[in-house]
């Protein structure tokens, strides 16, 4: 009985509890207001509401969640107040962003005004008029963004999207193991050299840090390992080139490397280098924005596997853009948006919210640099990136690379055979 | 004459009450039912938005595609080995909490509260306790001196973690169901068995299970349906790895219909998924049906 009693008075007291918490928040907001303005009656406010929403814009932005939308979403209340218009973001993952464009883009009006794309989707898009043509909207680009980064954004002459986000593959290392491993970051040159310093990381720690999940994510973090060792996943005509002699080399490499580390999900990546528990990774920018006495930083990918072997441009592009829809509801609203977000001084302070900024005026910026180094390195594999296969086949192709990947990774199959596989499953997908 | 109108009028009556129902199902179940078995036999892409037909091509190629098979393997094994563990600890736990004098309500109540999670947020509990930088498992099992796994990108390891999350969410709803059907047992079958001599095994035996098995098929058959189509999990645990060892049908669908946008191929392979789900489900079913056909 007393229990009963006990368990009673709990639940009624977490019931009051939580309802003064929300009325608590009210008469804070409530609070604040009476400090600034003029009180007003409960039917002004409405009538005022009322008359606003009557007049302003709903804009709906469909975004890649994480540091990338924070970014675009700092930029936003200067617009909105401007514009009169209200914008809300929808931040989503990798898949299910693409999903999102997609199953929108059917609809004869869409439900979204501009759109974050990954470099990888745009010929999927285009091909099937998933996006408007920005250049017949009147969007044009600067001299001021950095040439390389508007290539995935064209076909032809005509521009779909603007890069916004300048990711790109880097090395990302923790400081106090590569100095431990004797190593300094400028001397990892070589694949050599990051085989060394991984397996020279002391007992305990992951020489080397991993995403090991899906399939993109897999090929991802190998591509830049395949580019130094001379290989593609296809040729000039698109056919896939996975069972060659580079690509079966770079695979016994990264064989090596990964066996000095572990599997992680990216936010775990990302916390061991920074901890120390692990010395290196290959990740992306957006991951982790070091600072001068952060215990991480990162620097370019080695462009070579062996000291004197031919060099290649090893950084590997995943540059979010942004674009609108062609059944956006208010392209016109949409694209002075995406002007406002593109302009070079917006674009220079959203570098204090951990933007990357494709632009040559803020990545070289003196200013900026003292408080960013890094970017001088994201600067420099940005002029050389390499992109991803701009074929309409790409998600199912690193599907199907991915797995046949994760199968030699497991040790389930050689990596002859493996890459046999996925060479067959490859070529069907491109005949 | 008046039996047969008496008759009409009752089979009209029954029709009116059901019709709601009978819509409801129509357009929410029926239709889209027809519409994915249409789409099955099409070359089906969602952004071209053509779907011509193709026959028996899709079928052809999921059974032909080795990860559909093993994805086949993994959920049949998944579910088997989730629905015995599920019900087995649920019926442990339900007789445990039955027996109980005091706090069963509490009790009760604790044991829920995995069930009421959404999967989503079980997912990424379970990935923060087993993370290998600030996992609190990874921690204590460090401090203990005990051998620390790569839960989720091992392959030895990935599909029993699985397995032991879900086990952990699901337990709940086998142990309240079948907690619910132990309150229907006569107390004096017990007292009888008990002045005949009889021991707690044989009380077990010949007077709980007896009178629980209904409630047991029914909870079997509920969590084989729904554990055949695990996905949340899966798809932010391990995303089918490592080396597809914890793909599912369902995260196979993902991957290679839905996220390629090939809703054609996807449709085939959800049609084939709902036929294995009716042959699981029916062996319960009949089962059921079989006992009440005796009774």
């Amino acid at each position: 009985m007393k229990v009963k009693k006990i368990i009673a008075a709990a639940t009624s007291l977490a019931m009051v509890a939580s309802m003064t918490a929300c009325a608590d928040s009210t008469q804070e907001s409530t609070a604040v207001q009476n400090d600034n303005t003029p009180v007003q009656t409960q039917e002004e406010s409405s009538a005022q509401t009322t008359q606003e929403n009557a007049e302003t814009t709903d804009m709906t932005l469909i975004l890649r969640g994480g540091s990338y939308a924070e970014v675009i979403k700092a930029a936003f209340p200067e617009f909105e107040e401007s514009h009169n218009c209200s914008i809300e973001v929808l931040e989503m993952s990798f898949d299910d962003l693409h999903t999102g464009i997609a199953l929108d883009a059917v609809n004869e009006t869409g439900t979204y005004d501009l759109c974050m794309v990954d470099g990888s989707w745009m010929a999927e898009f285009t091909q099937n008029a998933v996006l408007a043509n920005l250049s017949e909207m009147g969007y044009s680009f600067d001299d001021d963004i950095i040439p390389n980064t508007t290539k995935i954004c064209m076909v032809g002459d005509d521009i779909y999207l603007a890069p916004y986000f300048g990711n790109v593959t880097v090395m990302l290392y923790n400081k106090a193991n590569v100095e431990a491993a004797g190593y300094q970051p400028g001397d990892i040159t070589t694949l050599e050299d990051m085989l060394a310093v991984a397996k020279a990381s002391g007992e305990g720690v992951n020489g080397f840090a991993y995403r090991g999940d899906t399939g993109d994510n897999i090929v991802s973090d190998f591509l830049p390992i395949l580019l130094a060792s001379g290989g593609w996943v296809v040729d000039e005509n698109n056919q896939p080139t996975v069972d060659t002699p580079e690509f079966a080399q770079a695979m016994n490499y990264y064989l090596e490397l990964i066996q000095t580390g572990q599997a992680m999900s990216k936010d775990d990546v990302t916390a061991a280098i920074d901890n120390g528990s692990a010395t290196l990774a290959i990740g992306w920018p957006g991951w982790y924005v070091p600072s001068a006495d952060s215990a991480a930083d990162y620097t370019v990918i080695p462009s070579m596997a062996l000291e004197g072997a031919e060099s290649y441009n090893t950084s590997e592009y995943g540059t979010w853009t942004i674009g609108i829809p062609a059944n956006s509801p208010h392209p016109d609203l949409a694209l002075e948006l995406l002007e406002y977000i593109m302009d070079p001084q917006v674009q220079l302070e959203s570098i204090a919210n951990g933007g990357v900024p494709c632009r040559y005026s803020c990545l070289t910026n003196e200013e900026i640099l003292k408080e960013y180094p890094h970017l001088e390195t994201v600067c420099k594999a940005l002029e050389n990136g390499v992109y991803r296969p701009a074929i309409a086949e790409w998600t199912e192709f690193t599907n199907i690379l991915g797995a046949e990947m994760g199968n030699i990774m497991a040790g389930a199959k050689t990596v002859e055979q493996g890459l046999a596989d996925a060479q067959t499953q490859l070529e069907a997908l491109m005949q | 004459m008046k039996t047969r109108r008496m008759k009409a009028k009752t089979g009209m009556f029954a029709y009116r009450m059901t019709a709601p129902t009978m819509v409801f199902l129509l357009v929410m179940t029926i239709y889209p039912i027809i519409f994915t078995i249409y789409y099955s036999f099409t070359d089906y892409h969602y952004l071209k938005g053509t779907h011509p037909y193709n026959g028996l091509a899709n079928y052809t190629a999921l059974l032909e595609n080795m990860y559909f098979r093993q994805a086949v393997l993994n959920t049949v094994k998944f579910t088997l080995l989730a629905v015995v563990l599920e019900v087995g600890l649920g019926l442990l736990v339900a007789l445990f909490v039955k027996s109980l004098k005091r706090g069963q309500k509490a009790l009760r109540t604790l044991l829920l509260l995995p069930y009421l999670l959404p999967a989503v947020t079980v997912a990424l509990i379970w990935r923060m306790m087993l993370s290998p930088n600030y996992g609190i498992v990874t921690q204590t099992l460090t401090t203990m001196g005990l051998p620390v796994y790569n839960w989720f990108y091992d392959t030895r390891t990935a599909f029993w973690a699985l397995l032991v999350i879900d086990v952990w969410q699901n337990m709940p709803f086998a142990f309240l169901l079948i907690y619910a059907h132990l309150q229907g047992v006569p107390e004096t079958q017990y007292q009888a068995a008990s002045i005949d001599g009889a021991g707690a095994m044989q009380r077990f035996w010949h007077i709980t299970l007896p009178n629980i098995s209904n409630g047991i098929a029914l909870c079997a058959m509920l969590r084989t349906i729904d554990t055949f189509r695990l996905f949340e999990k899966v798809n932010i645990l391990t995303g089918g790895g490592p080396a597809n060892t914890t793909t599912t049908i369902t995260q196979f669908m993902y991957t290679y219909g839905i996220k390629t946008l090939k809703f054609g191929y996807a449709s085939a392979c959800a049609i084939v998924m709902t036929v294995f789900v009716l042959i699981l489900s029916s062996v319960y079913i009949w089962q059921i049906m079989r006992k009440n056909r005796k009774q």
